[in-house]
């Protein structure tokens, strides 16, 4: 059993309650006497609040109470410390003053006994405001007041001097959009007191932070308070931490004396609950007349809110993806009216890959070698950032396989001299990268007398498909089969288990609840061992597990009839594992997309129809939810390179794209073919299972490959995101002035 | 239809947060897919199992009050008689009164396909539909696809082909899926296929594993349904 | 959603005589533009008048040869009605492009008729809107005009595209619109349903305050045509045209016996373009013609910030399609 159930291709556990409509998110949820919140936003980007009329929202139905400024409780600050298990991305509390720093912040919350009577009352209250000028957009934001110095820099030898003396150069600058996360699920709450205890229903990428955050801002201790999101509709990031709608909730259920529900709308889903950031990024290569880099300069600005730094490291991959002496890496912020940013899948990696693996594409193009060569030939062998060698590199072979796969071979290097009818084929490549993270977590396995294992731990299933790889690595361990192994994850009450994020899920949670199994074997045998137990005359280490068969000397017993002799509910272990030795080894995943895109210029239609992406992540735990995960992930690189951005009025910051029509995510129609080759070597320097996690990769580099192929197609380079036709299209008019 | 998959349930345990008085029919759970929970003791919740199973109840007490209609719905085969707000939008309804939580909202404006279910056969979004003009109207949801234990073809084809990550869209994938599959006017090639079911998004884009579920299910429901 | 009384209708008539001469009345269809508009804010009726069970669901075919399609046929089933995709190809291909399944499955003729604009300016209930508040201004000019705004028909007051693209197939067919009012029946030229912005950018089409929209009648088909609609967006799906193109031309030999252009995505209302279509008319179909009549499509387009793209691509919606149609 345990050779084939890891890396093998179960069906997800929790598949029947998806596909029945019975998995609970966090808004199915229906406490008694529940009432319904719902947010008055700002309607300007900066400046005060000056008045709120209520009257006429008072005499709306159903209203129980209306939140504001002038009348919320009083609430304290969290420190925000991802370390203390209390971080939070918007620092300021909602309602804390009438202080407007961003268009959709929160300036009320209606409660009133229906969903419809409160939307009808928030419309009616009326507010007033004195608006200040605000700042829209990053370049207004660095001509306004400069930039502050983000975190994550770096640099060693001597890039500029490196750079002059080269024999071929590149200095362009690339920009991304803000992009927002979008998930399906909108940020939704359902708060609950009974006294002084606080019970919450998320939509969480981390129960814990949130119970942590809760505990300080209400001051009251962790232990009072428990928070559930046994399902999300996902969050790529933007559910990591929490918002200040979940701040809302709890007060006005404090207040109100009944439950509150409160969802964001999906206006607001572009406001008040992160977004990635807008960057702009400055690439410097240099190369000697051999083709090696010997200068990488990235310097990176993206725009954070007036009320946090947010810094997305979008050079966190140019440290350690090439070989090279002189680097430099750099990263500043520059405050605007807009929402605290937030991690979205792949921060810093997805926006940083974008710019670098353009550069390293342009750079192979002005050295006047091919692209592939010239990656396999600049590949770092060691992590040159830190001195350190990878755990685990496959990235030469990844970049090999899905070449081969792909038919680079059949691509003419000239751009626009591949051409099918209308369109114009292009072929484009780029690097996939992520650094591999594991943290400390707790688990608790128990082998129950009913023949059933029961696995809790307080990480989330946020559709990666954790609740199938924990019972996957339990069945490992104690040969149960799937259908006997029942998961709790998404629950404070749980062992303390990771965020949901960075990928690091499956390579720190497994290895404790591989632990756990373990320990819950070893109280087994020695319930078995013990002066009751059916192998009393045996020491427990001579007792062998296998199965579910206790035996030793050819006399085998079931593990629920050693239980049910004892009157036992269950043998128990709980495990607490640590983070990963970095001190020895980089760990870092890799691997390259090959992207196929289509130009008619005729109707100026672009469209990306063939994908390859080879992945490098150790050992994929579930081959069928792993590749789904990179499949995902590469539609949403597609949608990053060609449609995905928040665009905001440059006058007054307002976001004018905020909804599902308008930002333009990809459908089905959208859909390449996309073949996905999971590399499959283990990497037992990170934890036993060889796994290093596979959410994030897959994005990385996707929107460089888009624009390399684009570049193929087009001969246009879109140093811009998202690749939109009309930066194609050639014979635009200049535009009228207002 | 294959009944492979009748006999494996979930393990994925979860409980249904409402009152007594207000719990629904988890019918489509499995034996094994509902095992009771621990539930915190401050919460007073009612855990949902087997024993519980019962529909809510369809009609509402007396007469519509003030600013109400009664209307008649019949979700799922059970006639419901329910006295609403002319404003009251058919997707909340579904969820906050008759609590089919299945039916997902996902952008509240017909942007996103979430919460497709089916009126007289016909695929809509909820979301764009006032409750009071379905009156005498019969509305499926995701909830009644599944006949006891068994599986739909069609929600047995997205377990096995993966189609979903996070599962919120899921639903009105599914029932996007259904209503087309019993289509004859939309083509059985993928592009056809793609084009009918964007107007559901599924942010994790798991488009490709979706196809393939609808197409799978395809050749299953000939001679069945 | 605010609060608003609800009445069904059981009659034209009986709509016409409810709803009244209330400003604050308002018809429901298929609710796709009604409803979406008032869940936020921007529609504030005090009155519905649920239209969904008057009699209104057929598509006939006129002894004159014309095709007379009731206010309520859904857009699914005028896209597949057989006489519609025999006669009119150019209509169900437009209606098949637009908005989704689901949506599609709801929308009707008549609703679709009377979409209102996708602007966010419109939308977003503060910024300065003529349509929202007539004399506030027009907050799309200098701000951000790049998908849903227009470079035909624009005026300093408003510069919102229409965003239908069935009405964009039937500018280019021709046809009547039948309305119910409270002293009977009338009828309005299609090509004068819809307003141009010009200084009241709030009057968006010819129906009186409680007039209704009973039927659509299309012009009979021209004899020997083929027909299309090209639709050109960002993705390839669910999305409101950048510029879209509805074609209907009719060939003798390879001259051009007749034309009938129309574009979506790129004018204040369905835009048809009588000039360039007479262009075309005994012209050899070939892409210098093709690019003549573009070029004349494009002639008095204004472009803005963000959307001059539009004038090359509503050329080239243009081109493409009567390419094809003529192929």
């Amino acid at each position: 059993m345990s050779d084939s159930i890891i890396g093998a291709g179960p069906r997800r556990i929790d598949g029947r309650l998806k596909v029945s409509g019975a998995a609970p998110y966090a808004a199915d949820h229906y406490p008694d006497n529940m009432a319904y919140g719902y947010g008055v936003f700002s309607t300007i980007a900066s400046g005060r609040v000056t008045n709120i009329d209520l009257s006429e929202a008072r005499r709306s139905p159903g209203v129980i109470d209306i939140f504001h400024h002038g009348h919320f409780p009083s609430l304290y600050h969290t420190p925000s410390s991802m370390m203390q298990g209390n971080k939070v991305e918007e620092t300021r509390l909602p309602f804390e003053d009438d202080r407007v720093y961003y268009e959709g912040q929160f300036v009320a919350l209606v409660v009133a006994d229906s969903l419809e009577n409160a939307r009808a009352a928030a419309y009616k209250v009326k507010v007033s405001y004195d608006e200040e000028k605000a700042i829209a957009n990053l370049d207004q934001g660095v001509k306004a007041h400069g930039t502050q110095k983000g975190k994550g820099n770096h640099s060693r030898g001597n890039p500029g001097a490196s750079f002059e003396s080269a024999a071929h150069s590149i200095d362009y600058t690339y920009a991304t959009p803000v992009e927002t996360h979008n998930p399906m699920e909108m940020h939704a709450t359902v708060a609950s007191w009974r006294g002084d205890r606080l019970h919450v229903y998320e939509s969480s990428q981390g129960v814990l932070q949130e119970k942590g955050a809760l505990a300080k801002i209400f001051g009251i201790a962790p232990n009072q308070i428990e928070v559930e999101s046994p399902f999300i509709g996902s969050g790529f990031g933007s559910k990591l931490w929490m918002w200040p709608h979940a701040v809302t909730a709890a007060a006005a259920s404090r207040e109100t004396g009944r439950p509150v529900q409160v969802v964001v709308p999906r206006q607001q889903m572009f406001t008040t609950t992160g977004h990635r950031p807008e960057t702009r990024q400055r690439l410097r290569l240099a190369t000697d007349n051999q083709g090696r880099l010997v200068s990488v300069r990235h310097e990176s600005i993206n725009a954070t809110s007036f009320t946090d730094q947010y810094v997305e490291t979008c050079g966190s991959v140019t440290k350690s993806l090439y070989s090279c002496d002189n680097v430099l890496v750099s990263h500043e912020t520059t405050r605007v009216n807009r929402g605290t940013p937030t991690s979205m899948r792949a921060p810093g990696a997805a926006p940083g890959l974008f710019a670098l693996e353009s550069a390293i594409d342009e750079m192979a193009i002005e050295a006047g070698i091919d692209p592939v060569e010239f990656r396999l030939n600049n590949y770092a062998d060691r992590d040159e950032s830190q001195d350190l060698p990878f755990s685990s590199n496959h990235i030469k072979d990844a970049t090999r396989q899905a070449a081969e796969k792909f038919g680079w071979s059949k691509r003419t290097p000239e751009p626009g001299s591949m051409r099918e009818g209308n369109e114009f084929v292009g072929y484009g490549m780029a690097a996939c990268n992520w650094e591999a993270m594991r943290f400390p977590c707790d688990a608790r396995v128990s082998l129950r007398a009913d023949g059933t294992a029961y696995v809790t731990c307080a990480t989330q299933d946020i559709g990666t498909g954790t609740y199938t790889i924990v019972a996957q690595a339990v069945s490992d361990v104690t040969g149960l089969p799937l259908e006997r192994i029942t998961v709790k994850l998404g629950d404070t009450s749980y062992p303390e288990g990771p965020l949901s994020g960075g990928s690091w899920t499956t390579a720190t949670t497994l290895p404790a609840v591989a632990e756990a199994s373990r320990k819950a074997i070893e109280q087994l045998k020695s319930h078995a061992t013990s002066g009751q137990g059916a192998f009393s005359d045996v020491a427990a280490e001579d007792l062998s597990f296998e199965n579910g068969q206790l035996s030793h000397n050819g006399r085998a017993m079931d593990y629920t009839e050693v239980l049910g002799a004892q009157r036992l509910a269950s043998a128990d272990g709980e495990a607490h594992t640590g983070g990963a030795d970095t001190s020895k080894y980089s760990f870092r995943s890799f691997g390259a997309h090959f992207v196929e895109v289509r130009w008619d210029p005729g109707i100026s239609n672009l469209r990306v129809s063939r994908v390859v992406s080879a992945i490098d992540v150790g050992r994929a735990i579930n081959t069928l939810t792993a590749r789904n995960q990179v499949e995902g992930a590469v539609v949403m690189g597609l949608g990053m390179a060609h449609f995905e951005a928040t665009d905001y009025d440059h006058r007054n910051a307002r976001p004018v794209n905020n909804n599902y029509a308008e930002y333009l995510v990809a459908t089905h129609a959208d859909q390449p073919e996309i073949d996905v080759i999971l590399l499959d070597n283990p990497d037992y320097e990170f934890n036993e299972y060889g796994a290093r996690g596979i959410g994030e990769i897959g994005i990385t580099g996707m929107a460089a490959a888009v624009a390399n192929a684009v570049y193929h197609a087009t001969g246009k380079r879109i140093r811009e995101l998202p690749i939109s036709k009309d930066k194609l299209m050639e014979g635009i008019p200049e535009p009228q002035r207002a | 239809m294959s009944d492979h998959h009748k006999d494996d349930g979930s393990r994925v345990e979860t409980f249904d947060a409402r009152s007594p008085s207000r719990r629904r029919f988890l019918k489509s759970m499995g034996a094994s897919g509902l095992a009771a929970a621990t539930a915190p003791a401050w919460a007073q919740i009612a855990q949902a199992s087997q024993s519980q199973a019962e529909p809510v109840e369809p009609r509402d007490d007396g007469a519509p009050g003030e600013g109400e209609q009664q209307i008649q719905l019949i979700v799922n085969g059970v006639e419901h008689t329910l006295n609403v707000k002319p404003n009251a939008v058919l997707l909340d309804v579904l969820r906050d009164r008759l609590e089919l939580t299945g039916t997902k909202k996902g952008c509240d404006q017909g942007q996103c396909g979430a919460c497709t279910l089916l009126v007289n056969d016909t695929a809509i979004n909820s979301c764009l539909s006032l409750a009071v003009s379905h009156d005498g109207d019969e509305i499926t949801t995701i909830e009644e696809l599944s006949q006891g234990d068994e599986l739909h073809p069609v929600q047995a084809a997205f377990w096995a082909h993966d189609a979903y990550q996070c599962g919120y869209c899921t639903s009105g994938q599914i029932m996007s899926a259904v209503a087309i599959l019993n289509d004859d006017n939309i083509g059985s090639d993928d592009a056809s296929v793609r084009e009918a079911m964007s107007g559901n998004i599924c942010r994790c884009g798991a488009y490709k594993n979706i196809l393939a579920a609808v197409q799978d299910a395809r050749g299953k429901m000939k001679g069945a349904s | 959603m605010r609060e608003f009384d609800y009445a069904r209708a059981d009659s034209a008539r009986q709509a016409v005589s409810s709803h009244g001469t209330n400003e604050q009345a308002a018809y429901l269809a298929g609710g796709t533009t009604l409803l979406d508009l008032v869940k936020i804010d921007i529609m504030r009726p005090e009155q519905v008048v649920d239209i969904n069970r008057l009699d209104l669901n057929e598509i006939e075919t006129l002894n004159d040869g014309r095709t007379r399609i009731g206010a309520l046929v859904t857009n699914t089933a005028l896209a597949r009605d057989e006489r519609i995709t025999r006669d009119y190809a150019v209509l169900s291909e437009a209606l098949l492009s637009g908005a989704s399944t689901q949506l599609r499955n709801k929308a009707t003729t008549a609703g679709n008729v009377m979409q209102r604009v996708r602007c966010p300016y419109f939308r977003d209930g503060v910024s300065p809107c003529n349509k929202r508040e007539p004399g506030s201004g027009c907050a799309a000019i200098g701000g951000y005009n790049r998908s849903v705004h227009a470079v035909l028909g624009t005026s300093d007051k408003c510069i919102a595209t229409h965003p239908s693209d069935m009405c964009v197939a039937m500018a280019a067919i021709g046809a009547t619109v039948q309305v119910q009012g409270p002293e009977g029946e009338r009828e309005i030229d299609f090509l004068d349903f819809h307003l141009l912005p010009g200084d009241t950018p709030w009057k968006e089409h010819a129906l009186k305050e409680n007039e209704l929209i009973t039927h659509v009648t299309l012009d009979a088909p021209i004899q020997g045509s083929r027909s299309g609609y090209l639709k050109l967006r960002d993705r390839e799906s669910y999305q409101f045209a950048l510029a879209s193109s509805a074609v209907i031309v009719a060939l003798e030999g390879n001259t051009i016996r007749e034309a009938r252009i129309a574009l979506g995505g790129v004018g204040t209302k369905p835009w048809r373009v009588k000039e360039a279509e007479q262009a075309l008319k005994g012209q050899p179909a070939n892409e210098q013609s093709f690019q003549k009549a573009a070029d004349i499509v494009m002639r008095d387009a204004t472009p803005y910030e963000h959307n001059a793209f539009k004038i090359p691509l509503g050329k080239q919606a243009v081109i493409r399609n009567l390419t094809t149609q003529t192929a």
